[in-house]
């Protein structure tokens, strides 16, 4: 902690000590430009920039109904809608259970079918569609727990950054609080505590989010307290401008780019923690298919007897985390050339 | 300010962060909605002349404010509280399973260091050279596999492929060797490293890709410093720069890392532990919230928010050890 | 005088190679230091002079690399190049490995001291614990007498209760100080040759002059060379024996201290003496240089130094002046490369003047059509005008 405060000092002296608004507004365009420029040059950030948009494609498209999802997936879709996304109410067709062979391998292997490239599970569903369906709980459930992490992150974060004081000492240290349980600890508490013991997906997500929301704040803060001491600012503030209008028209836009780097990032992380309350059983309940609550099966009973069901979902989380990773990263390289490659 | 005071400057100020924890422990189990005990029988049919009496007698039936002070009290007498579930003290319950969850997070943190280090020096002294990306893959794949998932990977391939590594428990190194049906010292100490490796390396994995990325990071920025030209240009050897001009100041970053991700180490012990079936505080917790022990969980998440405090302190502390600034910063 | 000189450099060039083309940083520079003197290296930020003495002890870093000429130090080879059997260049035999320039030359023989004595100390190491490495390591002392002899640099150089302020760290030093512990450090090694790269720009004019003084004082008891690099040709008139003027990676202009600032020759060298504050002129007479100095990476065609020269004529934008023999001072030689002097046969005189030089773009390969609707438009000179 020691360390985050001697960083903001080494940021405070403004580098555009002369800029005023206009040229201000002009240099942040011009930077995002510049900066979407050199994502586009580097190979990683184009993989991982790839990568979720493919995610996001798979996840979107296994949301909507079966008819549409058969033009997508085609033979193996016939579960398709069945367990849909169970954060907003959706029209769900359970899968007639055991229709195919219980834990058939995947088709490279002897016994293994091409109409279930993957396998299939315990109860004879097509593997192959559950980990493309736990795209949607793990992507969706990723972006609604980053993004209210985010809005409160970002709320929290400029008051206490752009008032100082007294203010910005007792929710620094309230952040600091919730910073020090571990997060997954504070989560299941939190679901369990508020569902009255029956935990569901919807409980997760706003939990990992109010867990996130010290993350974004201090981000916020120390971006904040750099473009308070910006000329410009003082000058709106001497100029009688109103404290929200300016927190909301210049810090924030200001302290931009750089939470949005760490969002993308976070994405990652909520999507690891997330697998986790699922693995655990605090997170999507069966027979929803999500990645966590599928290796929790295949860990209980299956581990021996078939791997399979142990390796697809891991790999999926893998992949889709390392979308996000290497994305978040390319943005980072791309807005911080202090250390680039 | 010497070091000695500054360690207590920095114990002082633990102690709002502590009793903030102690509120959201709090707030978290009695705000919920429908009252403990209740929730503790499950809907069972109990006359309410029993809820009543149990409420009375663990001081339920008070008002939030002395709940909470009561609470407190008993928190700065290091009574954490008593499992009415379990009838025992919570500190009894949690001090059997603290031995295991240590070991394993501790393992994890020797795992991730031992190899981080040299790894992200080398690729920083090979930039962008084949050490340097593998290093850099590595460090990736690390951050972005849940660690629950090595952990099952690792049991298919060494435990139930191979068969060479046991897939679940830990054998305890601090007990005597009969208790695990041991012959002598060595085959139980033996036995005890080949329960730990899987966890170790499932647990710290994460924190190895973290810590690998910074060193890296922190080794680059170091070796472009002034300092580390002048060395050169003095004629210190390049092997001296690595290991002794650009390296100790590389390291300070890699210190507060260690101390912050405690409390994603400790979250990351409930899941290992629940992977390789250890009975440690991570198992503990789950058996709490499954049977909606409210002081019990209590109990967990302020010895965990307590670990971590103190894990920072500790590392600010040996900070300040390690870079002279700090102490002399505040005495200006 | 010796008639051998102690470092011998020709034609030295230095390339970074960046993503967006070739650095020249420098381009083709020569010069000699003599035992005893203190040699200037001066021009603006940019101009090649941090690089040129970088590349003295081979340190120049990535992208950066030395692709030709020689260095020659006490008559072992620094650095040369020779043709190899196909046509290529390749390293000289004689030149020294990598091992004996680390194990020789820097520290023992050529130390330095940097711009920036905030960044150049190691802030997680005592002071007196940097001081004895350098000089356990350059002179083969034990640690004990290595100490000892730390603890009397820094006696020397004026620092006050050496032995506690040996244990200290650099944040309790104060910048002045911090540079006397860098000058020990050089002195402490007990080389040849030190080179300062602008060792007292980072500091305060006061703290300034006792610096040099130090250094002065120190330089005629250890008889040390330097090569002293730096913008301030104040510096330079109080300390220097023999001036190297930079600009844009070549030396334009190298003389005697006297004969520089009396005799000069390079409108550059002029530029710069006339935008150096002095006692005996007013604010209005100074006379900043035109525009900024183009970067190396894409210099203007002829003389480099054209498009901000007020004297410049067409013949500059197309000749390029190499440094030649203009007269000789104390037994050293006066160069300049200017077209303007005669012994540059290219016909200056008879060329068109550019009226323009306030006009100063950036980088070169303006046609002639531009430069002369440039021209006829009339820009007034900031300064209020140049009579000459």
């Amino acid at each position: 902690m020691a360390t985050t405060e001697s960083q903001l000092e080494d940021q405070e002296p403004g580098a555009h000590a002369e800029g005023d608004t206009a040229d201000e507004a002009v240099e942040t365009r011009v930077g995002w430009r510049y900066t979407l420029a050199k994502v586009r040059r580097d190979a990683t950030a184009r993989i991982g920039f790839y990568i979720v948009a493919i995610v996001l494609f798979i996840a979107a498209f296994a949301a909507v109904d079966s008819n549409l999802s058969r033009l997508t997936f085609g033979a193996v879709s016939d579960y398709a809608a069945a367990e849909a996304l169970p954060i907003f109410d959706h029209p769900t067709r359970m899968p007639p259970p055991g229709e195919g062979n219980p834990n058939q391998p995947p088709a490279f292997l002897d016994g293994g079918t091409l109409s279930s490239p993957l396998g299939t599970d315990p109860q004879g569903r097509d593997y192959f569609t559950r980990v493309i369906y736990g795209s949607q709980v793990s992507v969706s459930v990723g972006i609604f727990s980053t993004a209210i992490g985010l809005i409160g992150g970002t709320i929290i974060g400029s008051v206490a950054g752009y008032y100082g004081g007294r203010i910005d000492d007792v929710l620094m240290r309230a952040v600091e609080t919730l910073y020090a349980i571990p997060p997954l600890v504070l989560i299941i508490v939190f679901i369990v505590f508020i569902s009255g013991g029956s935990p569901d997906i919807r409980f997760a997500v706003v939990g990992v989010g109010l867990t996130f929301i010290p993350v974004f704040a201090r981000i916020i803060r120390s971006r904040v307290l750099s473009v308070r001491e910006m000329d410009y600012i003082e000058a709106a503030r001497a100029a009688g401008v109103k404290d929200r209008n300016i927190i909301r028209r210049h810090v924030i836009p200001n302290s931009f780019a750089p939470v949005m780097v760490y969002a993308t990032l976070q994405i990652g992380v909520t999507i690891l923690i997330v697998a986790g309350l699922s693995f655990l059983g605090y997170g999507a309940q069966p027979p929803t298919p999500d990645w966590g609550e599928m290796l929790r099966i295949a860990h209980g009973r299956y581990m021996h007897s078939n791997i399979w069901l142990s390796i697809w979902p891991g790999l999926a989380i893998l992949v889709t985390i390392m979308g996000f990773n290497l994305f978040g990263d390319g943005l980072q390289d791309a807005l911080d050339p202090r250390i680039k490659e | 300010m010497g070091l000695f005071r500054y360690t207590i400057f920095r114990l002082l100020q633990a102690i709002p962060v502590l009793i903030g924890i102690s509120i959201i422990t709090f707030a978290l189990a009695n705000l919920a909605p429908g009252d403990p005990v209740r929730l503790m029988l499950q809907g069972q049919e109990v006359d309410e002349e029993l809820i009543r009496t149990i409420e009375a007698r663990y001081g339920l039936d008070q008002p939030v404010h002395v709940r909470y002070w009561n609470y407190m009290t008993g928190l700065v007498q290091g009574d954490l509280g008593y499992s009415i579930h379990r009838r025992r003290p919570v500190a009894d319950l949690m001090l059997e399973r603290a031995g295991p969850t240590l070991l394993l997070v501790l393992s994890a943190y020797v795992f991730a260091l031992a190899t981080a280090i040299p790894l992200g020096v080398l690729a920083a002294k090979r930039r962008n050279k084949p050490a340097d990306h593998v290093s850099r893959i590595v460090a990736l794949v690390g951050v972005s596999t849940p660690s629950f998932w090595i952990g099952i990977m690792l049991i298919i391939v060494f435990a139930v492929q191979l068969g060479v590594l046991p897939s679940a428990g830990l054998v305890y190194p601090w007990q005597p060797p009969e208790a695990a049906g041991h012959s002598g010292y060595i085959e139980h100490w033996i036995e005890s490293i080949r329960h730990l490796i899987l966890p170790m390396i499932a647990l710290g994995t994460l924190q190895m890709a973290t810590l690998m990325r910074v060193e890296r990071t922190q080794m680059i920025e170091s070796l472009q410093q002034e300092y580390v030209t002048l060395a050169r240009a003095y004629g210190v050897p390049e092997r001296t720069i690595l290991r002794k001009h650009a390296f100790r100041s590389a390291q300070l970053p890699i210190i507060t890392i260690v101390g912050l991700n405690l409390s994603t180490a400790l979250g990351g012990a409930v899941l290992i532990e629940t992977v390789f079936a250890i009975n440690g505080m991570g198992r503990l917790f789950i058996e709490a919230i499954q049977q909606l022990d409210y002081q019990l969980v209590m109990g967990i998440t302020m010895v965990l928010g307590a670990i971590f405090v103190i894990g920072v302190v500790i590392t600010d502390i040996s900070y300040a050890y390690i870079d002279p600034r700090v102490t002399y910063g505040d005495r200006e | 005088m010796s008639s051998d000189p102690l470092l011998r450099v020709e034609n030295l060039k230095t390339q970074f190679f960046t993503e967006t083309g070739t650095v020249r940083a420098v381009d083709g520079i020569s010069f000699e230091v003599y035992e005893g003197e203190i040699v200037g290296l001066v021009g603006e930020s940019g101009a090649g002079k941090s690089v040129a003495s970088m590349s003295l002890l081979r340190l120049v870093e990535s992208p950066g690399e030395i692709v030709g000429g020689t260095i020659e130090y006490k008559g072992t080879t620094i650095f040369d190049l020779e043709e190899g059997p196909d046509g290529d260049l390749r390293k000289h035999p004689d030149m020294l490995s990598e091992a004996a320039m680390r194990e020789r030359i820097r520290g023992r023989e050529i130390a330095v001291i940097f711009q920036d004595p905030m960044e150049s100390l190691n802030p997680v190491f005592t002071v007196g614990g940097q001081l004895r490495e350098f000089i356990e390591l350059n002179r083969d002392l034990s640690s004990s007498t290595a100490k000892a002899e730390a603890i009397r640099m820094l006696r020397e150089v004026g620092i006050p209760d050496p032995e506690q302020r040996y244990e200290e760290y650099p944040h309790q030093f104060s910048g002045g100080m911090r540079q006397r512990v860098l000058i020990a450090m050089a002195l402490a090694c007990e080389p040849n040759l030190i080179i300062a790269d602008e060792p007292t720009t980072a500091l305060d004019v006061t703290v300034e002059g006792q610096i040099l003084d130090l250094v002065d004082d120190l330089q005629e008891r250890y008889d040390t060379s330097f090569i002293w690099v730096t913008h301030d040709m104040g510096v330079v008139a109080e300390i220097c024996d023999r001036v190297n003027v930079m600009y844009l990676g070549e030396i334009v202009e190298q003389a005697p201290v006297d004969e520089l600032f009396y005799e000069t020759n390079h409108p550059y060298t002029k530029a710069l003496l006339n935008s150096m504050p002095r006692p005996d002129r007013t604010v209005e007479e100074l006379t900043p240089i035109e525009g900024v100095m183009p970067e190396a990476i894409n210099p203007p065609s002829g003389c480099r130094f054209h498009p901000r020269c007020p004297d410049a004529r067409e013949v500059c934008t197309r000749v390029h002046p190499e440094a030649r023999e203009v007269d000789r001072a104390d037994g050293h030689p006066h160069r300049a490369a200017c077209v303007k002097h005669d012994v540059f046969d290219v016909g200056y005189d008879e060329s068109v003047p550019l009226e323009d030089g306030a006009d100063a773009k950036p980088s070169g390969g303006e046609t002639e059509a531009e430069r002369g609707s440039a021209a006829g438009g009339g820009h007034a000179s900031t300064d209020g005008g140049e009579s000459r």
